[in-house]
C-alpha cells in the first residue's frame, strides 16, 4: 500500500510537471492572437487623454513588476494614446525581447517602441 | 502491481534527470585604454608630494577586467545551487587584483561563493561584492564605475579615513566582504531587503573582525531607491606604512560605520540620480567623519550611445579646510553587442588634505585640482 502511495505521489507529480508545461506553452500560442486581438482594439479606437496615459503606463509598469526577475525601477514606460515607448536598461540581453512582449500583453497598448539596452549589474555577468 | 513500480521507478529517474539540468559558464572583461591625468601620488598619504603628470595605459576605464566561472544546479522545488568565482586582474601588466591583507593578491578577488537561490531569497556564503555596493551603483547615473563615479567619491571617504589603498579591507564601508553570509530578499511590490553578516574567525572574541549590514530597495516606475547600513569591527587595521608599522590585533571594536541614502529615476531617454552618505569610525569620530553627496544625469541617445555625467561632494566633519569637489563626463558607444569604446573627462578640486581619485588605481596629488581624461576599450567575453 505504501508503494502505491508512492507511485500516486509520483504520477501526481509527473502530471502537475507537465501542467505547468503545457501551461508556460499555452501562454506563448496565445500571445500571438492575443497581439492581434489587441492591434484591432486599437485601430478602433485607443483610450486617449492624459489621464488615459497615466494608467496605461502604470498597467504597463504592474505587468512588468510581476517578473521579479526584471528591475522596473531602470525602465521608463511612456504611454501616449495606446502607443507605449520603453526606454532604460534591463540586467540581460534576453530581457529586452522578454519586456517588450510583456508590453505588448497588456490590454489597451496598441504599439511598443522598443528602446530599452543592456547594461551588467555591478561587477557581473 | 510490480509493473506500477517500476514505471513509478522510471519516473522517479526521469524526474531525477530534469532536476540535474545545470551548467558552467566561463566569462570575463577586458577593459584598457590610455589614461592621462595633470597630478599624481605614488601613495594616499595626506602630504603626498605631487609626481607631476602622468601618461599610461591604465586599465578599467568603466569597470575592472575580471573573469569567472559561475555555474547553477537546479535541484527542483524552486530551489538552485549556484555558485562563483569571479577575481579582477590589470590588463596593463597581468597582475590579479587585491586581497584583504596589504601588498597580496587573491585570484578570486570579487567572488568565492557557494549558495541557494529558494522560492524565499537567495543566500550566499563567501567572499563577495557586498549589498551596499549594488545599492550605490542602482542609484548612480555613472553606475559606480572606476572613472568618476559614486565609487570613486566613496573610496575618496576612505583614503581620507586612512585606508592604503594597497588592500580591501576599507575602513568606511566595505566594497567586498570576506567570510560574509549574504541574504536578498524576493521582490514584494518592488520593495526587496538584503542582510550581510560576517563571522570574523578571530580566536577569543566573538566581535572580533565581524561586519554587519542592511540594504532596503525599491524598484518599479522607472525609480531605484536605496537606504544601507553598514557596521564594521576592526577593519583597516592595517597603518598607512604597514608592513613596517604592524596591523592593530582585533578587539571588536566597532570602528567602521557608513549610512547611504540614493535614488535614481529614468525618464524617456534621461536618468538622474542624487545621494547622500556618511561615514564615521563610532569608536572614536574624531578619526573619522565624512559626508558625501552625489547628483547625476544622463542621456540615452540611441541603443548605441550615451552620454552620463556626475558630480561628487566630499567634507571632513572634523576640518571643515577638507573638502572635494569631482565633475566627472563620460560617454559610450556600443561597436557591437559585446564590445563598447568610451572617451571619459574629469576635474577633482581637492582641498586641505582630500585626494578623492578620479579613476580608481590612479592616486592625485593631495590639496590641489587635478583634471584626467581617458579613452579605451571594453569587450565582454
Amino acid at each position: 500500500m505504501k508503494n502505491i502511495g508512492t507511485f500516486r505521489l509520483a504520477v501526481g507529480a509527473v502530471i502537475v510537471a507537465t501542467s505547468v508545461t503545457a501551461w508556460s506553452q499555452t501562454r506563448e500560442a496565445a500571445s500571438a492572437p492575443g497581439a492581434s486581438a489587441m492591434a484591432a482594439s486599437g485601430s478602433a479606437a485607443p483610450a486617449t487623454g492624459r489621464k488615459a496615459n497615466r494608467a496605461l503606463r502604470r498597467q504597463v509598469y504592474n505587468a512588468i513588476a510581476k517578473h521579479k526577475e526584471i528591475s522596473a525601477g531602470n525602465i521608463s514606460v511612456v504611454a501616449k494614446d495606446g502607443a507605449v515607448t520603453l526606454n532604460g536598461t534591463v540586467t540581460d540581453s534576453s530581457q529586452v525581447g522578454t519586456v517588450a512582449e510583456i508590453a505588448k500583453g497588456v490590454p489597451g497598448v496598441t504599439s511598443v517602441t522598443n528602446k530599452l539596452t543592456v547594461e551588467k549589474p555591478f561587477g557581473g555577468m | 502491481m510490480k509493473l506500477k513500480l517500476s514505471s513509478a521507478a522510471a519516473l522517479v529517474v526521469f524526474a531525477t534527470a530534469a532536476h540535474a539540468q545545470s551548467s558552467v559558464t566561463l566569462y570575463g572583461v577586458l577593459d584598457t585604454g590610455l589614461l592621462y591625468q595633470s597630478t599624481s601620488a605614488a601613495t594616499f598619504q595626506p602630504h603626498a608630494p605631487n609626481l607631476g603628470h602622468l601618461y599610461q595605459l591604465k586599465d578599467g576605464g568603466i569597470y575592472a577586467s575580471y573573469w569567472g566561472l559561475k555555474g547553477s544546479e537546479d535541484i527542483g522545488g524552486g530551489y538552485k545551487i549556484n555558485f562563483k568565482l569571479q577575481g579582477t586582474f590589470n590588463t596593463a601588466n597581468g597582475r590579479f587584483g587585491l586581497a584583504d591583507t596589504p601588498g597580496t593578491t587573491a585570484i578570486f578577488n570579487q567572488f568565492a561563493t557557494i549558495g541557494a537561490s529558494t522560492p524565499f531569497g537567495t543566500f550566499d556564503a563567501g567572499r563577495q561584492i557586498i549589498p551596499m555596493i549594488y545599492a550605490m551603483a542602482e542609484t548612480d547615473v555613472r553606475g559606480a564605475q572606476y572613472f568618476g563615479s559614486i565609487l570613486t567619491a566613496w573610496l575618496g571617504v576612505n583614503q581620507a579615513a586612512g585606508w592604503p589603498g594597497t588592500s580591501t579591507n576599507a575602513p568606511i564601508g566595505a566594497l567586498y566582504d570576506s567570510n560574509a553570509l549574504v541574504y536578498n530578499s524576493p521582490k514584494f511590490y518592488g520593495a526587496s531587503l538584503a542582510l550581510e553578516y560576517a563571522p570574523g574567525g578571530v580566536a577569543g572574541h566573538f566581535q572580533g573582525g565581524t561586519r554587519e549590514s542592511a540594504v532596503l530597495k525599491y524598484s518599479n516606475y522607472g525609480l531605484n531607491l536605496s537606504a544601507v547600513y553598514y557596521n564594521g569591527h576592526d577593519t583597516n587595521p592595517f597603518p598607512l606604512t604597514y608592513p613596517a608599522a604592524p596591523a592593530v590585533p582585533a578587539t571588536g571594536l566597532a570602528n567602521n560605520r557608513f549610512y547611504y541614502f540614493g535614488a535614481m529615476y529614468t525618464i524617456a531617454g534621461f536618468s538622474i540620480s542624487g545621494s547622500y552618505g556618511v561615514g564615521k569610525n563610532p569608536a572614536n569620530t574624531n578619526t573619522a567623519d565624512f559626508e558625501m553627496a552625489s547628483g547625476g544625469l544622463g542621456y540615452q541617445f540611441n541603443p548605441r550611445f550615451k552620454i552620463t555625467s556626475g558630480y561628487y561632494y566630499l567634507r571632513d566633519r572634523n576640518h571643515s579646510a577638507n573638502h572635494s569637489s569631482e565633475v566627472a563626463v563620460g560617454a559610450e558607444y556600443n561597436l557591437s553587442q559585446r564590445t563598447k569604446a568610451y572617451a571619459q573627462v574629469g576635474y577633482v578640486d581637492n582641498k586641505g588634505t582630500m585626494n578623492q581619485t578620479i579613476i580608481y588605481g590612479a592616486p592625485v596629488a593631495p590639496g590641489v585640482s587635478t583634471t584626467a581624461a581617458m579613452i579605451g576599450i571594453r569587450h565582454t567575453f
